[in-house]
C-alpha cells in the first residue's frame, strides 16, 4: 500500500515541479515586462497616436488630422536641416571622438604607473552635468570676455578670434567641439577595457618577433579591438541622433536655427509653440530614424563579424 | 482618454503619500478642512516673502483653508504649468503673463471667468488702473488679476561714458545713429544685447514697429482686423531700421549667442565695453542688486522717435506683470478669488512698492524718482504694447522671435520676414 502511494506521489510531485519550472520565468519576468509595456511601449504608441492629431496639449483632445503632420514634416525644412545637423554630429563624433579616445586609451594602457591619476583626470569631463559644462563653455567661448578669444588676441591671431556661438557659421562647430570634449572619456574607458583584455603573451610574442609598436597596434591590437570599436561607433552615432542637453544650454538651437537638432526642435515645438501633435510627429520621426540607422548599423556589424 | 487612466495609475502612490501626510499632519491643522493650491514664479527672497505673508493673512482670516504654495523658477514654470494643464491637474490659483499663452488655457475651457467676481466686487475692480486688465482679457471677459509689477522697456545707459564722450541721451533716430557712431569711434560698443533667448532682440523690433506705425498696426494684424497685416509697411520698415543698426555695428560682438540669463549683456555694461542696453524696467533693480557701484552711473531714457513715425510716446511693456487666475479644476473658486484678493491687498502692494515694484493700483504714491519718471512715461503714453511673444498665440510668438533673430543675423530680408509672419498668421489666426 505504501509503495503504491509513493509511486503515485512521485509523478505528481515531478509534474508539480515541472509546472513550477514552466511558470517560474513568467512570474519572474512579469514585473519587468509590465514595466516595459507601461513605460516603453505605451508612450511609444501614444506618441505615434499623438502624431496624428492637431493638438496644443491642453484640455479636450485634439482633432484627428490623419497624416497631415507627417506630410508637413516631409516639407519642413527646419526638420531636415536639424536631421542633417544630427548626422553631421554623428559623423564628427566617430571621426573625432573615437581616434582621440583610442590615442588616450593606448597611452594610459602603456603608462602603467601614475596612470590612475591621469585616468581620473581624463575621465572628469564625463562626470560634470551637461548643463554645467554648457554654462562654463558659454563663458569660455564668450567673444568679449572668454579666454579663447583673449588668448588668440594675445598671440596676435586677431583674425582667428571669432564669435563662436553667435555666428551661424561657427555655432554648430563650437557645440560639436564641446560635445566631443565631454564624450571622449566614455569611449576612452571603453577602449581601455578592451585593451585590458588583450593577452600579454601576445604582446610578448610579438616583441620577441621584433614587431614594431606600429605593427603591434595595427596588426594585433586593432583586430582585437574591432568589436569594441564597432560598439563605440554605434553608440556614438545613436547618441548623436538623440542629442539635446548641451546644445539646448549653449545655443538653444540658434543662432538663426544654425545649431538646431531634432531634439531641440521637438522641445521648442511642444513646449514653446504649444504644438503637441506636431512635436510628437518630430519625436516619432526621430524614433524611426534612430531605429533605422541602428538596425542598419547592426546588420552591417554582423556581416563584418561573420566575414572576419 | 487612455492617458487619463494612466495618469490616475501614476498618481496612486502620490495620493497614498498625501493621505499619509494628511493623517500625520491632522493634529496640527485640526481646522483646515479645505486646501487651495497656488503656483507662482516669485522665487526671489523679497517677492516670495510678500506672497507668503499675504497667504498667511488669508489663512488666518479663513482658518478652515490651507494654502499649498509652489514658487517655481521662471522658465521651468512655463513647462510645468503647461504639463499640469495638459494632464488636467492644474493648481487652483496660478500666475501667468496674460496674452497668448493664457488665452490657450482659456480657449481650452480650463480657466475661470473672473468677470462676474469683478462685477460683484466693484470696489476691488476699481482699485486697479483700468487698462491693467487688458492683457488678461479674452473675448471681452477677464481671466486674471494684475498683481506684481508694471514693467516698461527703456534704454539704460552708462552716464559716465556719455559724459566723457559729451553725448546726450538721443531723442531721435538720427541722434541715436550719431551716438552709435561716436561710441564706436571711441572703442565702445553702443548696445549690449544677449539675444540667445531671442526676446531681448525682439524688444528693438517691437519698439520700432510701435514708433513707425503706432500701436494699432500690431493690434490690427494680431486681431486680423480689416486692413491689418504683418506684411504692413510698418513691419517691413522696422526690420530695415533694425538691420540698419546691426550694419552700423550698434551691438557688441556675439549678440546672437550671448545669454541674458547668465548676465552676458550686463557684464558688457559693467566692464564699460558697452554703453547702453534696451531692457525692461526690472533691469534697474537687478543691476542695483548685482553691482551697486555701477548702478550709481546708471540712468535711462525712452526709445527715440523715428522720422515720419506715427508714435513718439507709446511704450512697450506690461502694466500688471504677472496675473493671477483661477483654473476651472478648482473646486472652491470663491475661496480662490478671496485668496487672490489677499495677494493684492494694500499690505502686499505697499511691500512691493518698497521693493521697487509698482502694482497698477490707482493713486499709488510713488516717491522714488526713477519710479516717478517711469510712471510719467506711462501716463504720457496712449498705449502699452505687451511683448509680442506673450500677446500672440504661442506658435506665432515663437515664429516672431525666430524671425527677429534671423533679422539680426542679416539672413532674412525685412520683406521676407514680414511676409513669413503674415503667412503664418493667416493660417493660425481666424
Amino acid at each position: 500500500m505504501t509503495s503504491s502511494s509513493i509511486s503515485l506521489a512521485l509523478p505528481v510531485a515531478r509534474r508539480r515541479r515541472h509546472l513550477a519550472a514552466r511558470w517560474a520565468p513568467v512570474f519572474f519576468l512579469a514585473p519587468s515586462v509590465a514595466l516595459l509595456l507601461l513605460f516603453l511601449l505605451y508612450p511609444l504608441l501614444e506618441s505615434f497616436h499623438l502624431s496624428l492629431l492637431k493638438w496644443n496639449g491642453l484640455g479636450a483632445n485634439g482633432i484627428f488630422t490623419g497624416t497631415d503632420n507627417w506630410v508637413q514634416l516631409l516639407h519642413d525644412t527646419v526638420f531636415w536641416h536639424a536631421l542633417g545637423n544630427n548626422l553631421l554630429l554623428g559623423l564628427m563624433s566617430v571621426l573625432v571622438q573615437l581616434p582621440i579616445a583610442m590615442a588616450l586609451a593606448l597611452m594610459l594602457d602603456k603608462a602603467s604607473r601614475g596612470s590612475r591619476i591621469l585616468k581620473i583626470l581624463y575621465f572628469l569631463p564625463l562626470l560634470f552635468s551637461s548643463v554645467a559644462v554648457g554654462v562654463v563653455f558659454k563663458n569660455i567661448l564668450d567673444p568679449n570676455f572668454g579666454p579663447i578669444n583673449a588668448g588668440l588676441h594675445a598671440l596676435g591671431l586677431d583674425a582667428l578670434a571669432q564669435d563662436w556661438l553667435g555666428d551661424k557659421r561657427y555655432a554648430l562647430g563650437s557645440v560639436i567641439a564641446v560635445i566631443c570634449w565631454q564624450n571622449v572619456p566614455f569611449y576612452m574607458i571603453l577602449f581601455l577595457a578592451g585593451l585590458a583584455s588583450f593577452p600579454p603573451e601576445l604582446h610578448e610574442a610579438a616583441t620577441l618577433d621584433r614587431a614594431t609598436p606600429a605593427t603591434i597596434f595595427w596588426r594585433i591590437k586593432m583586430p582585437h579591438l574591432q568589436g569594441t570599436i564597432r560598439t563605440a561607433a554605434m553608440l556614438s552615432v545613436i547618441g548623436s541622433l538623440r542629442y539635446f542637453d548641451l546644445i539646448y544650454v549653449m545655443t538653444g538651437g540658434g543662432p538663426d536655427g544654425s545649431s538646431e537638432v531634432m531634439a531641440t526642435y521637438m522641445y521648442r515645438t511642444v513646449f514653446a509653440s504649444f504644438q503637441l501633435g506636431y512635436g510628437s510627429t518630430i519625436a516619432s520621426a526621430m524614433f524611426l530614424v534612430v531605429t533605422l540607422i541602428a538596425g542598419f548599423g547592426m546588420r552591417l556589424t554582423r556581416r563584418f563579424e561573420t566575414q572576419v | 482618454m487612455q492617458s487619463a487612466t494612466l495618469l490616475k495609475l501614476l498618481k496612486m502612490p502620490a495620493a497614498a503619500c498625501g493621505l499619509a501626510w494628511a493623517t500625520w499632519a491632522a493634529p496640527v491643522h485640526a481646522q483646515a478642512t479645505e486646501t487651495l493650491t497656488e503656483w507662482d514664479i516669485q522665487v526671489q527672497p523679497v517677492p516670495s516673502r510678500i506672497v507668503a505673508e499675504a497667504q498667511a493673512r488669508f489663512e488666518k482670516a479663513n482658518p478652515q483653508v490651507k494654502v499649498v504654495r509652489s514658487a517655481i523658477l521662471n522658465d521651468p514654470y512655463k513647462t510645468k504649468i503647461k504639463i499640469a494643464f495638459g494632464a488636467n491637474e492644474p493648481p487652483c490659483v496660478f500666475s501667468s503673463w496674460g496674452g497668448g499663452p493664457l488665452r490657450e488655457y482659456v480657449r481650452a475651457g480650463q480657466v475661470t471667468d473672473l468677470s462676474p467676481y469683478l462685477a460683484k466686487d466693484e470696489a476691488f475692480r476699481e482699485r486697479f488702473v483700468a487698462s491693467s486688465f487688458d492683457t488678461a482679457k479674452t473675448d471681452g471677459k477677464t481671466y486674471g488679476v494684475p498683481a506684481e509689477n508694471t514693467s516698461l522697456l527703456v534704454i539704460y545707459y552708462n552716464t559716465e561714458l556719455f559724459a566723457k564722450l559729451k553725448l546726450q541721451p538721443p531723442k531721435t533716430w538720427p541722434e541715436l545713429l550719431q551716438a552709435v557712431e561716436t561710441l564706436k569711434a571711441n572703442g565702445v560698443a553702443p548696445f549690449a544685447l544677449a539675444n540667445k533667448s531671442k526676446w531681448p532682440g525682439s524688444m528693438f523690433y517691437m519698439y520700432l514697429v510701435d514708433r513707425i506705425g503706432g500701436a494699432e498696426v500690431f493690434r490690427k494684424a494680431a486681431d486680423r482686423a480689416p486692413g491689418g497685416s504683418f506684411a504692413d509697411p510698418a513691419f517691413v520698415e522696422a526690420g530695415k531700421r533694425l538691420q540698419e543698426l546691426v550694419k552700423a555695428g550698434a551691438f557688441a560682438q556675439g549678440f546672437n549667442g550671448l545669454d541674458y540669463d547668465i548676465g552676458s549683456s550686463r557684464r558688457l555694461l559693467y566692464s564699460g565695453k558697452a554703453a547702453m542696453t534696451l531692457m525692461g524696467s526690472w533691469e534697474g533693480a537687478t543691476i542695483k542688486n548685482e553691482n551697486p557701484e555701477f548702478s550709481k552711473k546708471l540712468d535711462f531714457f525712452a526709445f527715440p522717435s523715428l522720422p515720419g513715425g506715427k508714435s513718439a510716446t507709446g511704450v512697450v511693456g506690461t502694466v500688471g506683470d504677472n496675473f493671477y487666475s483661477i483654473s476651472k479644476a478648482c473646486k472652491q473658486p470663491d475661496l480662490a478669488f478671496n485668496l487672490i484678493k489677499a495677494m493684492v491687498d494694500d499690505t502686499s502692494v505697499q511691500a512691493r512698492l518698497a521693493d521697487n515694484r509698482i502694482v497698477p493700483i490707482k493713486g499709488l504714491k510713488v516717491t522714488e524718482p526713477n519710479q516717478q519718471r517711469l510712471m510719467a512715461m506711462l501716463a504720457d503714453s496712449k498705449s502699452v504694447q505687451l511683448w509680442y511673444d506673450q500677446d500672440l498665440p504661442p506658435k506665432l510668438g515663437e515664429l516672431h522671435k525666430d524671425l527677429v533673430q534671423s533679422l539680426f543675423a542679416l539672413s532674412v530680408t525685412p520683406e521676407e520676414a514680414a511676409q513669413k509672419m503674415e503667412t503664418a498668421a493667416k493660417a493660425e489666426l481666424h
